[in-house]
């Protein structure tokens, strides 16, 4: 027997028995759905968490740090002079794998545009500094190299900080404006967008951002905030403003720096480029290791793992509605067996195989678990419609063709194995007992 | 030549221990073109003789050829084959499938003998024309009296241009006057080339075919010429 005229007579079956085949659905249903929506859930997760992680500096950005030695080298650890504009020099010279690198300087400085004072951390940086952090701006231009070279009194704004030192103005109009950090005037020459997640965005678009604040308040995690609130200006300006007096004997070259950050070019190098700038920073420190590396790798693969947790207890679940839901199935079918014993018994009479009526069987299960698993997939689906429209946020459910396929290879596999009991009972029923059944 | 060709053919069921010889060394040949009756009291083992020879079953000694096919050591893919193409059943109570309407029910052998659906279909619509059911293509058995079911019935058997019919009490569920128009295109399908082999315990039907074969308690009693087919 063909098996397009098998399929047909299969779904002949069902739809002649629409309530009891929806029944024997049902829990493919469910566990189709539930897979689709865990699984659109966590791919939403993924996608923010690493789109978070894109918005500020990436995998690719690597912070060397300080560290304390080791109690043996104590004695030596004066002749190291630490994170130094010298160290980003060589490392620039000689690791042609790292592409940008940014040295930054950082003062506690009030900050005001006329009104009242208020203190931010005020950050000395290169031109990359906007590069490595990902930075966007929404008017004016980010600190030059002329900036640099000339020590200009000139200052990058993030957006929160705009909004606190001029209220409600357009980021165009504040550009040229002053301000003074520590009664020093700057004059601001870039604002940058307003960093936000996505959930924010689409809050503040619903214009329900006045009740935020009021519940959450600033404790809340904000991974832009210190991006909002960034107050740069050029590491020459900073240092001759704000450094030099400290220690007359500190040049640009040799004041510690409070942030040193680099970008690896090539992810696929990046343990190499690692070993080379260490190599080059042992140079520099004078062999003294009192520095190390913070990469975003520990971050990223902790989100991994808390990812696979999610999808293993999402999987759990889906895996026991499928189990049940074709547990279901195998039910429903030895059901409809026992009413088609004659049926069995007249097509075995005219000619059917055994194997005839494994098949037919089995694609009637296969069916049943497929139309299911097609109902679960338009369920999930609706599922992450509503979870959408309820919670929109960064870590919004993406619905994706693995997750689609997978649930309906779930379903597929779930009609066959509930189908297989079934059919091999109804292909071994002896042809002229069948016949005689009443 | 012989389609038929039974040797020394026995059944033997156990049942608690005891065992029963419901055919005991039967040996038989029908040749083509015949038209036989097999008839016997109930519990005679002519029920027991039909599944044999419709390959529903397999005898435990002896020998079974049908059309060529030792059904003796055929696999149960290969008794399927041979109900399939060379043998036409006709049942007492009609077994037709209820959800499938007429055209659908005479091409359902067809279907199993790997036919094509447009073939399918035009062959199963001649045959119902050739039963005289061409306005009854859509309806489904229950819509239909109980000598249209035969009729439909007998196009089935008739789907994959069989040798041999075997009708099991053909007219044991219909009216005498259905049933004789049922025991008509028997004769009429005999006329045509086929060999009909029917298995009832009525001696009227009996005495209209051609050859009765009597069993009685397994073995055959009597094997003779009907007198009227006898000019």
């Amino acid at each position: 027997m063909s098996f397009f005229l098998a399929v047909e007579i299969s779904l002949r079956e069902i739809f002649a028995h629409k309530f009891r085949s929806f029944l024997s659905m049902l829990g493919i249903v469910l566990g189709v759905s539930s897979l689709v929506a865990t699984m659109g859930l966590t791919a939403g997760i993924e996608k923010g968490t690493k789109a978070i992680l894109q918005q500020i500096g990436g995998l690719e950005r690597v912070q060397v740090r300080p560290k304390a030695v080791e109690t043996e080298e104590v004695d030596f650890w004066m002749i190291s002079p630490g994170r130094t504009l010298t160290d980003a020099k060589a490392i620039r010279e000689s690791v042609p794998s790292v592409t940008h690198i940014s040295p930054e300087l950082r003062n506690w400085t009030p900050v005001t545009a006329g009104g009242e004072e208020k203190g931010y951390n005020v950050n000395g940086v290169f031109p990359d500094y906007s590069f490595i952090n990902s930075h966007s701006l929404a008017a004016g231009r980010f600190i030059s190299d002329l900036d640099i070279a000339n020590a200009n009194r000139v200052v990058v704004i993030g957006n929160q900080i705009a909004e606190t030192l001029f209220p409600s103005a357009s980021p165009e109009s504040i550009l040229g404006k002053t301000v003074l950090l520590q009664r020093i005037p700057y004059e601001v020459v870039g604002v940058f967008s307003l960093y936000e997640r996505e959930q924010d965005k689409v809050r503040r678009e619903r214009g329900v951002k006045s009740a935020r604040p009021a519940r959450a308040g600033k404790n809340r995690w904000d991974p832009f905030r210190q991006k909002n609130e960034s107050v740069l200006t050029p590491f020459s300006t900073m240092f001759y403003d704000f450094k030099s007096g400290a220690n007359s004997q500190h040049t640009q070259e040799t004041v510690p720096l409070e942030q040193l950050a680099f970008r690896v070019g090539d992810l696929d190098f990046f343990r190499e480029s690692i070993d080379q700038v260490r190599a080059v920073l042992d140079v520099t420190h004078r062999g003294v290791d009192d520095f190390d590396f913070d990469t975003r790798e520990d971050m990223f693969s902790q989100m991994e793992s808390s990812m696979r947790a999610t999808r293993i207890s999402g999987g759990l679940i889906a895996g026991i509605s499928l189990l049940v839901g074709g547990i279901g199935i195998t039910n429903i079918m030895l059901a409809s067996i026992s009413q088609r014993v004659r049926e069995i018994g007249i097509r075995r009479a005219i000619g059917a195989r055994a194997s005839d009526i494994f098949v037919q069987i089995l694609i009637e299960s296969v069916a049943i678990a497929l139309i299911g698993g097609a109902l679960g997939v338009c369920a999930g689906i609706f599922l992450m419609q509503v979870l959408i429209w309820v919670a929109p946020g960064e870590n919004m459910p993406v619905l994706t063709m693995q997750s689609v396929a997978l649930s309906v290879a779930f379903a597929f596999l779930a009609g066959v194995f509930s189908g297989i009991y079934p059919a091999f009972k109804a292909a071994a029923l002896d042809p002229i007992t069948a016949l005689r059944y009443e | 030549m012989t389609l038929l060709d039974l040797q020394g053919v026995a059944k033997i069921y156990k049942i608690g221990g005891q065992e029963i010889r419901a055919l005991d060394g039967i040996d038989l040949q029908i040749g083509e073109g015949e038209f036989v009756a097999i008839i016997g009291p109930s519990g005679s083992g002519k029920s027991t003789l039909m599944h044999l020879i419709g390959c529903l079953d397999t005898p435990d000694e002896g020998s079974i050829i049908v059309c060529g096919n030792d059904i003796s050591s055929a696999s149960s893919n290969g008794l399927a084959r041979v109900r399939n193409r060379e043998i036409g059943f006709v049942f007492q109570s009609f077994n037709l499938l209820p959800r499938f309407d007429v055209v659908d029910n005479i091409a359902l052998p067809m279907a199993y003998a790997g036919v094509g659906a447009r073939e399918r279909r035009e062959r199963a619509e001649a045959l119902a024309r050739k039963v005289g059911l061409e306005e009854r293509l859509a309806n489904r058995p229950s819509q239909l009296s109980g000598g249209q079911c035969q009729r439909v019935a007998i196009a089935r058997a008739l789907a994959n241009d069989p040798k041999i019919l075997l009708g099991d009490e053909p007219t044991g569920n219909l009216d005498s006057k259905t049933g004789d128009a049922i025991l008509a295109m028997f004769r009429e399908l005999h006329a045509a080339g086929k060999t009909v082999v029917i298995v009832t315990h009525d001696p009227e039907i009996a005495a209209v075919c051609d050859r009765v074969i009597e069993i009685k308690d397994g073995r055959i009693r009597r094997d003779y010429l009907s007198p009227e087919s006898v000019r």
